[in-house]
């Protein structure tokens, strides 16, 4: 039938741009097992990396600053963006134009002078620079992609269900939690997936809020370029990536049945 | 909920503080000069947005916006059917699904460019497997040039196209496209009449995220175009960590915000007047 | 609602003050105290700029701990420190930026009493022009940038920075990427400083550029290394060091330094202003002079030592190496890039008309 040829070519077109995605990776995690230090080109095979990387205290500190950050400024920019999409897309509010400007600035200032000017304010508030001062500059850049993100979900939104569900005298709260949060989740977590990706990776903000003790992994990474990115870097991305994929699919394999009945059909 | 407006209220406040009050002090700053050492001295002066005027920024600025433009729509291209694809999935591989897109993304941004530069650089994966096959007896170079720039900002930014469409392809509702299906509609015209408007916020939040992203980018044209054009980015960037002259580069800076802005606008503006389309298409159901 | 909204607030209020743990009140010294009697040495730098074991014995020799942050560049180096708020106690400024930072007043005058090792360092690096009483910084890696070339495709040694315009190098050219050393080559090949100010000289290397802009293969800094080892390039503006490192990787890789003259440059160190702990980091910079202690270390980073006292210390391969004796015997003759204040921004200007081809 015409049908099935389509989604053939559909998930033929989507694995290619999916090999596209993991292409550099594979590269990468080649590299991770080259003899040379400078990885330019190939000179054999080593397991060195790999150990050199496990005795790193410093690659593993800022992997693991990057990580508490990312999960701290994940969680409140999601919490602040989505509160944020629903009031925008429920209410009317006389300044609405100048509150979506407001939500959309952030993402049009050059990150460098958003990173400056942060370091401005926290020097001028005194608040030392550290962890702290991350989480919340990284909180300030997320919100907006959160606030986005979500608010595309709420804007092709049903509204019948909300509305049937106050008509049996559903309280506004039982409401949020029963309809509205499931209907919206997918939105939810798009926005917080592109909260974490933006934070864990994120360089030249971070550079200017950061303080004594709380490199991040991209700043680590940046200020080794001049010497040369160690394959050790290689060898934590290759293990990161492994990590991710596996975690992804026993969190498949150990979720219990019944979380996954649909909420929508 | 009585008080629900209000619900904007943390975000909002969150912003005033970390962002706009910060904003206060950049804006003033593209009023000042600098002084020998680079500092800022505060003479209110508009000669930093004069500057920009100059036939050599202008054209920097055209050339920014051409590759963003372009970057936008490749990546709405190779998106839409990604987010289809696993809109489509079985729910529960749904979630999985976009982890699987976005994973490639947690991985340090430069490391993953400097993997593009050994794929496609003279000595590279591609040319040595050409080379062996026979299929070419030179080198192609492929590298440092406007489209490795390009291939470049399309692998940086497609993550931020898929999400957003993926939410709104995910809650279509397919009763619809069975109707149009059972009305006589052709697949096409079902996709053009009633998936495209319904998806349409998606694609709006997506190219919105896109094509901001890519006016700012600045490791992109270094890393993969050999530093060999300046984009909007590299020239904000050069003030700030080369030139040293923080009031020029702030004031650039705001004329890309404001720019940016009025350009969402106008966007906006376009795609209120054809959303009467995907009202009627809901009325359909 | 509200109380998710208050539950966010106490989380991140309790976030702030978790992190900033030691006795309360904002004056006190930075991050988590360490334990009693135990220093902390806060070091600002490039990354992997030293021997880890180096390091490590410092920290045992001297009981403390040493927090090593880094940066990728002077200017981001700059912006930390005028802001204050960071607690730095040894930085790592280049040349030109020190003398800027002398000029801001940003920089602590060091003890030449508590550094006895480092009248170890060669004569010319003791007082050179961007401090010129040596007041307040010490040199720690330095180098000329000279033409790098490939023995296998350019087969007359490089002599000129002319020679980089030779039509036969087309499309394998690299330059650094830094308008400062681009112009001042360009600059130098006229036989004018690389610091001129004289805007109808920064025009003339400014149009040459221009012409050789086909050629170009791409600009780098960080990664040039790669290029050249990759044989991607074939020729190209090169740190000394770099090169010896290049070499190591790349056995048909040459270095030399051009006869119309080249720039010399230097990382340093240096005591920022708000240091809670020079004695410390003065300390820390007199143990990296120690002859041993610095043999060990250069021998590690691969750059010039510029301590004349290790060289018995050192192996026989460092000691003769091609490239690093270049730069060694040239040092005197070198010019270094100075802050130019006024002129800088012509610079960028003409840097950005090269790179658009306006």
């Amino acid at each position: 039938m015409q049908k099935t040829w389509r989604s053939s070519v559909l998930l033929a077109y989507s694995l290619a741009v999916l090999a596209f995605l993991y292409l550099p990776l594979i590269i990468l995690a080649l590299y991770s097992f080259n003899d040379s230090r400078i990885n330019a080109v190939w000179s054999g095979f080593t397991f060195k990396w790999y150990q050199a990387l496990f005795q790193n205290t410093r690659v593993l500190e800022a992997l693991t600053n990057t990580l508490i950050i990312g999960f701290f400024s994940t969680i409140i920019s999601t919490a602040l963006g989505t509160t944020a999409a629903i009031a925008l897309h429920r209410y009317h509010y006389k300044f609405k134009t100048v509150i979506n400007g407001l939500v959309y600035l952030p993402i049009l200032i050059p990150e460098i002078v958003m990173g400056l000017s942060l370091l401005v304010l926290f020097s001028q508030a005194h608040l030392p620079l550290g962890k702290p001062t991350l989480i919340l500059a990284h909180i300030t850049f997320c919100v907006s992609f959160v606030v986005i993100t979500v608010g595309a979900r709420m804007e092709g939104m049903r509204n019948d269900l909300e509305q049937a569900a106050s008509d049996l005298y559903a309280t506004p709260w039982q409401t949020f939690r029963y309809i509205t949060l499931p209907l919206i989740m997918p939105g939810i977590i798009a926005g917080a997936l592109i909260a974490f990706t933006l934070s864990i990776d994120d360089f030249v903000i971070s550079f200017f809020v950061a303080g004594p003790n709380s490199t991040t992994l991209p700043l680590y990474i940046y200020a080794m370029v001049k010497r040369g990115i160690s394959p050790e870097i290689n060898a934590l991305s290759t293990l990161m990536m492994c990590a991710t994929v596996s975690m992804v699919v026993l969190a498949e394999i150990l979720q219990p049945r019944h979380h996954h009945r649909s909420q929508e059909e | 909920m009585k008080n629900g407006k209000l619900l904007v209220a943390p975000t909002v406040l969150w912003l005033c503080v970390f962002f706009i009050i910060p904003m206060l002090i950049v804006v003033a700053v593209s009023f000042a000069s600098r002084t020998p050492y680079g500092q800022v001295v505060f003479n209110w002066t508009f000669s930093n947005y004069q500057r920009f005027a100059e036939a050599l920024y202008i054209s920097i600025f055209g050339q920014t916006l051409v590759v963003a433009f372009i970057t936008t729509v490749v990546t709405i291209l190779m998106g839409y059917p990604v987010a289809w694809s696993i809109a489509k999935l079985p729910k529960k591989w749904q979630q999985p699904g976009l982890v699987i897109v976005m994973a490639p993304f947690w991985i340090n941004f430069l490391i993953r460019s400097y993997a593009w530069v050994i794929i496609l650089r003279s000595q590279g994966v591609i040319n040595t497997i050409l080379l062996k096959l026979g299929l070419i007896t030179t080198p192609l170079q492929m590298l440092y040039n406007e489209g490795a720039v390009m291939l470049g900002m399309i692998y940086a930014l497609l993550p931020f196209m898929v999400l957003p469409i993926y939410v709104s392809i995910e809650q279509l509702d397919r009763r619809l496209l069975e109707a149009a299906a059972d009305l006589g509609a052709a697949p096409m015209t079902a996709f053009r009449k009633i998936t495209l408007p319904l998806t349409m916020p998606g694609i709006a939040a997506g190219t919105i995220l896109v094509f901001i992203s890519s006016l700012g980018m600045f490791v992109v044209p270094d890393v993969m175009g050999g530093a060999k054009s300046a984009l909007i980015g590299n020239l904000i960037q050069n003030q700030f960590l080369s030139a040293r002259d923080w009031p020029f580069g702030s004031a650039l800076s705001i004329v890309l915000a404001v720019l940016s802005l009025v350009l969402i606008m106008l966007y906006y503006k376009v795609l209120n007047t054809q959303k009467g389309g995907a009202d009627d298409a809901k009325d359909v159901a | 609602m509200k109380k998710y909204v208050s539950l966010l607030l106490f989380l991140l209020l309790s976030l702030l003050s978790g992190c900033s743990t030691g006795p309360s009140g904002t004056t006190t010294p930075p991050k988590s105290a360490p334990s009693s009697q135990q220093q902390t040495l806060n070091l600002y730098s490039w990354a992997d700029n030293f021997n880890p074991e180096v390091l490590a014995a410092f920290e045992k020799k001297y009981n403390c701990k040493i927090n090593y942050d880094v940066f990728a560049n002077n200017e981001e180096l700059l912006a930390k420190i005028q802001a204050g708020g960071s607690s730095y106690d040894v930085i790592q400024p280049s040349d030109y930026m020190v003398a800027t930072m002398i000029k801001l007043k940003l920089l602590e005058p060091l003890e030449v009493k508590a550094l006895p090792n480092t009248k170890g360092i060669i004569p010319a690096l003791r007082a050179p022009s961007f401090d010129p009483e040596g007041k307040y910084s010490v040199v720690y890696t330095w180098g000329v940038t000279g033409i790098a070339y490939n023995k296998k495709f350019v087969k007359d040694t490089p002599k000129s920075w002319h020679d980089l315009w030779n039509p036969a190098y087309k499309g394998r050219l690299i330059l650094l990427n830094d308008s400062r050393e681009v112009l001042g080559m360009a600059l130098k090949m006229h036989g004018y400083s690389n610091n001129s100010t004289n805007p109808a000289e920064v025009q003339t290397a400014l149009k040459d550029l221009q012409k050789l802009m086909p050629s170009i293969l791409a600009f780098d800094t960080d990664t040039i290394k790669q290029k050249f080892i990759a044989e991607e390039a074939w020729i190209g503006t090169m740190w000394s060091g770099d090169a010896y490192f290049t070499y190591k990787d790349n056995k048909n890789i040459g270095f030399v330094i051009p006869e119309e003259g080249a720039t010399i440059w230097a990382d340093t160190f240096a005591i920022p202003k708000g240091s809670k702990n020079k004695e410390l980091a003065e300390k820390f910079i007199n143990y990296l002079y120690d002859p041993e202690v610095s043999a060990k270390n250069y021998e590690y980073i691969g750059y010039n030592d510029p301590n004349e006292k290790s060289e018995q210390y050192h192996s026989k391969e460092y000691n003769n190496d091609p490239f690093l004796k270049a730069a060694k015997d040239y040092i005197t003759k070198g010019e270094w890039l100075k802050d130019i204040g006024d002129a800088l921004p012509m610079y960028d200007k003409a840097w950005t008309e090269l790179k658009t081809g306006k």
